[in-house]
């Protein structure tokens, strides 16, 4: 495993110009995950957690048969598995193959061994020894509660642009797509459907209205090409980018509003099946085609000239791809739903790394996704009208200037061959992805329509993404009434309507404009929000690490605190470099500041002091997110003083023991 | 006559033996598609409360159901990025 895994490697840094299989992708990161899976996550669970399968978990001594369950560890790693990947390993490692594919391959593979399934594991541990408590109370309870807030805003902060951003990359998958768009309204009455269909026609039935569902929506798929040749039709059905985000805006706040049965737990159950069925088909497409790459694999672009998105490879590669490397996200899920479910403790292994490594593989199927396109359509398609013009005339001009080709027509033939109106500058990420998708799955099935197989990448994301807006707003909504509750008791009754209603409101407008402004933004929006993102999904994980640190400290297992540290201290040179340099680069492509001036310094327009307002906010946002990630580990580094200094008592607040029934191994 | 309607017989049970760890699978199968995708379990309810609540009267399919999906949907986050 070893010899394969270096043999990949070794092949991956040797080939410089020149077309390499896909499968050594593959190939060096199954390879690594496999290795570090057999040892370090081993030496993690023995020594470093020292898990025992004599101690009762919370799903055995709670069983309720609702939330807490125990659950066999296949089947929760399937369930936990689900929860933690969405759009996120799909879009990050697209959008940072403009540095070619071998960072995002790095990356992707280091960072899930050395950091995000250590981080995922670790939280998972804590919180089954916690009865499942979450991160902010736990990082209230063993910090301190300057961190418990911290980690509180850190949350909300995170929500609201991480809601704005993938509601972007739908917006700017389905503007100007009849056939797009016809399907994911589609799936609107499908869910209402099927949500009738389980409360009342046949009570709990959640596969039979799920495999009804499926079959509309296939068939909406096939549908969606009728749609958009009929002129009536495909009028109707083609909105441009300020209109999409609206309708987003009016979606999010109903969801949020209506019963979950209606809209949310059907919609749910469908993307949760086309979830899994697509990620095991699309793995099953790669090995069978084994497809070439054709990016190069270190662009010239790693020196921060990226048109894509400014900035260097360090620290830009990290930021763009969080889920898949590291994803503070995933510590939510880790001490939200999973840890009530785990059987036995050794299990966690499995589920807590393992599940997080399977996420990097995801991750790695989008780098080949992306290394399979030619550079010249990949750049054509994920950069800005601003820099490319509008004609694909333009565009080859301006990505001949880079060393790439794009012959004229191609654009042109590859959107009719796809079923669209233009590919050009559809940013974001989800229509590259479609397009490498429909490659590789439409080599599998030869002569099949590619353009059902890109209408079926952009649903499948699609409904992804709005799974997530969905769940998202509603935790916004919950986590802003407990706020709320603070300042005037009655807000914080979560079924009260008037509070549920003012409290979607606030958290819709405000992701709501955010994307508004990244639909209006002549640079298209991704450009600035998407490192944002970035940033706070990484503060996020380096709120978890902290918590994992001081916990370890506290259970007097400092010699193997660097397990946690390591990532940490990588975690805070990237966010805070990032951070610095978004805020006050000189570059005004890079710095929202400098962009500022620039637009100050031009004609006054109508759309320049909102632009000069945007950039100021997306500072201050950033500038927030700095400082947070400075008080909790200085919050932190305090408590390990404390602690180390033998000032304060190593304390832990775990669940006490009760002995287990299930005998190990069983 | 007899010995051939026993034989008729037979081979019905026989084929019943051997259809039920066929169904008893499927229905394994399923019990296990639920549980990965978050899917209430009735049948599994009525037999968790026979166990530990005798003597009062379980939910309804539709009461299990409602109060399964506003747990599980209605609040913490079940969906990440």
């Amino acid at each position: 495993m070893a010899a394969l895994g270096a043999t990949a490697f070794a092949l991956l840094a040797l080939s410089r110009g020149e077309s390499i299989s896909a499968a050594w992708i593959l190939c060096a990161g199954v390879a690594s995950y496999a290795i570090a899976y057999r040892f370090y996550a081993r030496f993690l669970a023995l020594k470093v957690f020292a898990l025992d399968d004599r101690r009762a978990t919370p799903a055995e001594r709670l069983n309720n048969d609702r939330d807490f369950v125990p659950t066999n560890k296949w089947v929760l790693y399937g369930h936990h598995f689900s929860a933690i990947a969405g759009a996120g390993p799909l879009i990050g490692p697209m959008l940072a193959s403009q540095f070619g594919f071998l960072p995002g391959t790095l990356w992707l593979i280091a960072g899930v061994v050395a950091g995000g399934a250590v981080q995922d594991f670790t939280i998972l541990v804590l919180s089954m020894r916690r009865d499942g408590k979450s991160l902010g109370q736990m990082a209230k309870e063993e910090v301190n509660s300057v961190a418990g807030v911290a980690a509180m805003l850190a949350i909300l902060a995170i929500m609201i642009i991480l809601l704005a951003v993938l509601a972007l990359v739908v917006v700017n998958a389905l503007r100007s797509s009849p056939w797009g768009l016809f399907i994911i309204a589609s799936t609107i009455p499908i869910a209402l459907l099927m949500g009738w269909w389980m409360r009342s026609v046949r009570p709990g039935h959640v596969l039979e209205a799920s495999a009804i569902g499926m079959v509309l929506l296939l068939g909406a798929l096939v549908a969606g090409q009728w749609v958009s040749r009929d002129p009536t039709w495909s009028r109707w059905f083609t909105w441009s980018g300020t209109d999409l985000s609206f309708a987003m805006i009016v979606y999010g706040f109903f969801a949020s509003v209506l019963p979950v049965w209606l809209l949310l737990a059907p919609r749910g159950y469908l993307s949760t099946f086309l979830k899994i069925g697509t990620v095991l088909v699309l793995a099953g497409a790669i090995l069978v085609v084994l497809p070439q790459t054709r990016m190069p694999a270190i662009s010239q672009f790693v020196d921060g000239t990226g048109p894509v998105f400014a900035g260097k490879v360090f620290p830009f590669a990290f930021i763009t791809i969080a889920c898949g490397a590291i994803s503070g996200f995933h510590a939510l899920i880790a001490s939200g739903t999973t840890p009530k479910m785990v059987m036995r403790e050794s299990e966690s292994r499995m589920i807590g790394y393992g599940g997080m490594l399977m996420e990097s593989f995801v991750g790695l199927m989008a780098v080949i996704a992306a290394a399979t396109l030619e550079p010249g359509v990949y750049f054509a398609m994920n950069v800005p009208s601003g820099v490319l013009g509008t004609t694909g005339d333009s565009a080859a001009r301006v990505i001949a200037q880079w060393g790439f080709t794009l012959h004229p027509g191609q654009m042109e033939a590859l959107a009719r061959q796809m079923g669209e109106a233009t590919l050009l500058s559809r940013t974001g990420g989800a229509p590259s992805l479609a397009v490498g998708m429909a490659a590789i799955l439409g080599g599998v099935v030869k002569g099949s329509g590619l353009a059902l197989w890109y209408h079926f990448a952009i649903m499948f994301e699609a409904l992804f993404i709005l799974t997530t807006v969905d769940a998202g707003t509603r935790v916004g909504r919950f986590m802003l009434q407990e706020l709320g509750a603070h300042l005037w008791k009655p807000f914080g009754r979560t079924s009260w309507y008037p509070s549920i209603v003012l409290s979607s409101a606030l958290i819709v407008a405000g992701w709501g404009y955010f994307l508004y402004q990244g639909v209006v933004d002549p640079l298209g929006g991704i450009n600035s929000l998407w490192p944002l993102f970035g940033i706070a999904n990484q503060l996020l994980a380096a709120v978890a690490l902290c918590v994992g640190t001081t916990v370890l400290i506290k259970m007097e297992k400092q010699r193997y605190a660097w397990t946690t540290l390591v990532p940490l201290a990588w975690l805070a040179a990237v966010t805070l470099t990032a951070g610095w340099q978004k805020v006050f680069a000189a570059d005004p492509r890079l710095g929202f500041l400098s962009h500022a001036r620039v637009v100050a310094r031009g004609t006054a327009t109508a759309s320049s002091a909102r632009l000069i307002f945007n950039d100021r906010l997306d500072a201050a946002l950033a500038l927030v997110f700095m400082a947070v990630v400075l008080v909790v580990i200085a919050a932190s580094a305090r408590e390990w003083w404390l602690v180390l200094s033998r000032r304060k008592a190593p304390t832990v607040n775990e669940a006490a023991f009760v002995p287990s029934a299930y005998a190990a191994g069983d | 006559m007899a010995a051939g309607a026993s034989g008729i017989e037979g081979g019905r049970a026989a084929a019943q033996a051997r259809e039920r760890p066929v169904r008893r699978s499927l229905g394994g199968l399923l019990a296990v598609v639920r549980q990965i995708v978050g899917a209430p379990d009735y049948g599994r309810y009525l037999v968790h409360h026979a166990a530990c609540h005798p003597g009062t009267a379980p939910l309804s399919a539709r009461e299990h159901y409602l109060e399964f999906v506003s747990r599980r949907f209605g609040g913490g986050a079940t969906r990440c990025c």
